[in-house]
């Protein structure tokens, strides 16, 4: 069983840039592979409670079902820690699923990983 | 019986967030014997997974966790 780690450094204001990692963890999941996505920076905009439904991209489903989607297949999801400080976000407004950790952790997913892809 | 968890040393990280939970506990671990307990606290929620994940690569066994009212508490043996 392979791993792969996904970071998301892309907020909202880039919503073509917030499917890929959901569904490409959600594939990999289905393959028989471990998937993770790291939030950072503008990315833990991303799992602010109630955000992802409000992103929609042409005839793309809203960015919540997908979302849930990789959740229910498993996906894990990291949420960082200082960049929830950096954005001013209170660490309650976060989807429950996530785990907030910090530079320690996304260094060990990267070195626990065959693959690490940014976006 | 001998406590297994009782700490030579504590290490307070209250109010100080990443990376400097896991710089002082590097540092501190450093000042017990192989063998010994240091006992680390701290209140950044993402040092639950920072200093498991740091103890797992490193090598240091946690003997013991503590979440209480958003302070964790941290029992690491040294091994190395």
């Amino acid at each position: 069983m392979a791993k792969i780690l996904y970071v998301q450094t892309s907020g909202p204001d880039t919503p073509e840039r917030l499917y890929a990692p959901f569904i490409l963890g959600a594939t990999a999941v289905n393959m028989g592979d471990e998937a993770a996505i790291f939030f950072m920076i503008k990315g833990v905009m991303v799992v602010k409670q109630g955000e992802a439904e409000k992103v929609g991209v042409g005839a793309f489903p809203p960015l919540a079902e997908v979302m849930r989607q990789a959740l229910d297949a498993g996906v894990k999801v990291y949420i960082c820690e200082q960049s929830t400080q950096l954005l001013g976000i209170p660490r309650g407004e976060f989807i429950p699923e996530g785990v907030i950790a910090g530079g320690a952790t996304l260094n060990d997913l990267a070195l626990e990983a065959e693959a690490v892809l940014t976006f | 019986m001998i406590d297994e968890e009782v700490p030579a040393r504590e290490l307070d990280c209250v109010g100080l967030f990443c990376p400097e939970p896991i710089a002082r506990t590097k540092e501190e671990i450093e000042k017990v014997a192989v063998g010994e307990v240091l006992k680390v606290e701290a209140d950044d929620p993402a040092a639950e997974e920072d200093i498991t994940r740091w103890a797992k690569r490193t090598g240091h066994e946690i003997v013991r966790f503590e979440k209480e009212e958003g302070i964790l508490t941290f029992y690491i043996r040294r091994t190395t």
